[in-house]
């Protein structure tokens, strides 16, 4: 059969004009289209990268005098005081009634007015005494004479010290006595306090790691079966879409609405103490959970099917295929989800607002049922103090919470790598 | 005995010739929801032959090749009917634990499919969690073995401990055969064992199923006639759910006695 077989006759194509203006027109417009989105991609990016780098840089600027803080240093002279105070009393059983007994404060205050002559409160932290306190308790022989102590400026001389604005009072200090300005270590250590000199983030960082600790270990795992059962065993019919679609829903709801399901539940219900990270962490478990489900169903979804009949033709339960070769390789995804949930869960407020976790506390928690706060509602709570002094300290503490995140995000990316696998 | 009784009551082309059965089904409806995809077959598995599974796409052919080691299960909606027998036990039924039955008959899929894990895990998996070696020694006889057989070990032997998916298409082939081999099955169901792989590949894969004839039974559904020609001593002709025509591969290739079949082996449509 060589004859070609026949065909209609259809018109003749006209041979395409490649090189021509129509064509040439066409390559333009094409290479003008490539241009204008690569442009616009680059732009986008640089605009992204530029919002960050002014955040932190803002952030940092504001942020980083907070970390420092402005001493004078006072000799106070415990042997010549009017108020005694007898060395041999802070040793011992007695030792904690003694201190929180023993008048400090007037013994620094007269050494204070003895040296600057007036206008102490003007000069010194309203808080200046716990230091000598503390002084106190790690040597009491100091009492036997005479002390010269660094203790915290006041706010307006902290200010005025840090700015390099020129102040009539700081003024006057440095002439009697030296000044400095250093890291504060007492932020990093401390709790909030209503002097902002005196403030730290200790308390507030802890808080939030122990509310992360209760909602990580209950939210991942409830979180990780769940999407599992759902993805893995749950027959397909109504009941499941039903609650597909309500943990879709939960994972959209408002975080302050999971506060008063908290505040419902967990306090007028089931009793538990107020303001606790045991609460807090509950109520935010809540709301991690629906995050990491789906975003677990995803990754399990992921899965290529021909891994799970590998592992069944071979002879493996359905547990074994499950635990052996879906969630290890689901993981990564899961872990993806969850950093998210966790970043979420570590940003929020208002939940937390609801449970009572914005009080003051001046004191780290020493447990789970302590009362506590957290960073975002330490800074929240610091933003809306009158006292100008608290504006660097929100900003400082905001940094804290970043690197908090960054820290905590690091640590999942990491783990995440780990367990990354190709198929 | 029970088995050959009940092999000699199925259809059988070729009743008179004497073989050991492995595995027989008989009156096999699969239905996935509504539809039906499997009608009425009867056939049985020889112990020391391969078996072929032909037809055109669609036929029915992985459907039913899944239902003897009841991978089906796993499909949401299929539901199979009729008798199927392992030995004379019916794999259906409620004693029978599936785990067990896949371990005793063991499957290598269309695309190869080698876990993430180094090539030794493959291997030694199954042993694993069957629990069939007592010894790390013992499991690395198995692996060895396993490789040898499946005629991979003196491509990997020296990188163990590589991923699995490293491998070339045939080598990742080739070790999903080891894998089950490794669980010392009865039965191993090939579902077109080579069609995701070159031609040099396929010419192992195909020696290496005429080196584990008599060791095995084996059943395979392959859309290539020339390989069914090849490799298979039965052949089965499936055909939109039916089981057409079964008999020895030699003379359904030469002398087939359905049209159907002729037709389909000649080209004429599939």
């Amino acid at each position: 059969m060589t004859d070609p077989v026949a065909t209609p006759q259809v018109p003749e194509r006209r041979p395409t004009d490649w090189k021509g203006k129509v064509m040439q027109r066409r390559i333009a417009n094409r290479y003008a289209a490539e241009r204008r989105f690569h442009a616009m991609g680059l732009g986008a990016v640089l605009l992204s990268v530029g919002f960050l780098a002014f955040l932190l840089v803002t952030m940092i600027g504001n942020g980083a005098s907070g970390f420092r803080r402005t001493e004078i240093l006072v000799p106070v002279d415990f042997a010549h005081a009017a108020i005694r105070l007898d060395p041999a009393s802070f040793r011992g059983p007695g030792r904690e009634a003694a201190l929180a007994a023993a008048d400090f404060e007037g013994v620094l205050f007269e050494s204070a007015q003895a040296r600057f002559g007036g206008g102490v409160f003007k000069i010194l932290s309203e808080g200046a005494w716990l230091t000598v306190r503390n002084k106190v308790a790690d040597n009491p022989d100091i009492l036997k004479g005479k002390a010269d102590i660094w203790v915290p400026a006041s706010s307006a001389i902290d200010r005025a010290a840090k700015s390099g604005t020129p102040d009539p009072e700081l003024d006057r200090v440095r002439k009697i006595t030296d000044v400095r300005t250093s890291f504060d270590v007492s932020f990093l250590v401390g709790a909030d306090s209503t002097d902002p000199t005196m403030v730290g983030v200790w308390g507030a960082f802890k808080g939030s790691l122990l509310t992360m600790l209760v909602t990580l270990a209950l939210a991942f795992p409830v979180g990780v079966l769940s999407a599992l059962y759902l993805e893995e065993y749950a027959p397909r019919n109504r009941w499941t879409d039903l609650i597909e679609v309500s943990i879709n829903n939960l994972a959209a709801v408002p975080s302050i609405i999971f506060g008063l399901l908290g505040l419902a539940v967990f306090l007028n219900v089931m009793s538990l103490p107020r303001s606790a990270p045991i609460v807090g962490g509950l109520t935010l478990a809540l709301m991690t959970m629906p995050v990491i489900v789906i975003a677990g169903r995803n990754a399990i979804k992921a899965v290529p099917p021909s891994i799970r009949d590998a592992a069944l033709g071979i002879g493996a339960s359905r547990v074994q295929v499950v635990f052996h070769h879906v969630l290890p390789l689901a993981l990564p995804g899961i872990l993806t989800g969850t950093i998210i949930g966790m970043a979420r869960a570590l940003g929020e407020t208002a939940p937390l607002l609801m449970i009572g976790m914005r009080a003051f506390v001046s004191a780290p928690p020493g447990g789970l049922t302590d009362p506590a706060t957290v960073l975002p509602v330490q800074i929240f709570l610091w933003s809306d103090e009158v006292s100008k002094g608290f504006v660097e300290k929100t900003s400082a503490a905001i940094i804290v919470l970043l690197v908090f995140l960054m820290t905590m995000n690091g640590l999942a990316i990491y783990l995440r790598n780990r367990f990354e696998r190709r198929w | 005995m029970n088995a050959q009784n009940f092999a000699d009551a199925a259809t059988d082309s070729t009743a008179g010739t004497e073989r050991d059965i492995k595995m027989v089904a008989r009156d096999v409806n699969v239905y996935y929801g509504p539809k039906q995809a499997i009608k009425g077959v009867s056939i049985e598995i020889p112990t020391d032959e391969v078996t072929a599974f032909i037809g055109p796409s669609g036929c029915g052919k992985s459907t039913f090749l899944r239902t003897l080691n009841r991978m089906n299960d796993t499909v949401s909606g299929a539901r199979v009917e009729g008798d199927i027998r392992l030995d004379g036990e019916n794999i259906y039924d409620s004693s029978m634990d599936v785990v067990q039955l896949r371990a005793r008959v063991g499957m290598v899929f269309q695309k190869p499919n080698p876990f993430p894990k180094s090539i030794f895990e493959n291997v030694a998996y199954g042993t694993r969690i069957h629990g069939l070696a007592s010894s790390r020694g013992e499991m690395e006889q198995i692996v060895e073995q396993s490789l040898k057989r499946a005629g991979l070990w003196d491509e990997v032997k020296d990188r163990l401990n590589d991923s699995g998916t490293a491998l070339s298409g045939g080598q990742q082939q080739r070790l999903c055969i080891a894998r089950a081999i490794a669980v010392d099955p009865e039965v191993i169901l090939m579902d077109e064992p080579c069609s995701a792989l070159d031609p040099i590949a396929t010419a192992k894969i195909e020696e290496l199923i005429h080196e584990l004839r008599g060791r095995y039974a084996i059943a395979i559904v392959t859309h290539n006639m020339q390989q069914a020609a090849r490799v298979s001593q039965r052949t089965a002709f499936f055909h939109l759910g039916h089981l057409v025509e079964y008999g020895d591969t030699s003379e359904m290739f030469t002398n087939p006695r359905e049209q159907r079949t002729k037709d389909y082996i000649t080209g004429r449509y599939g």
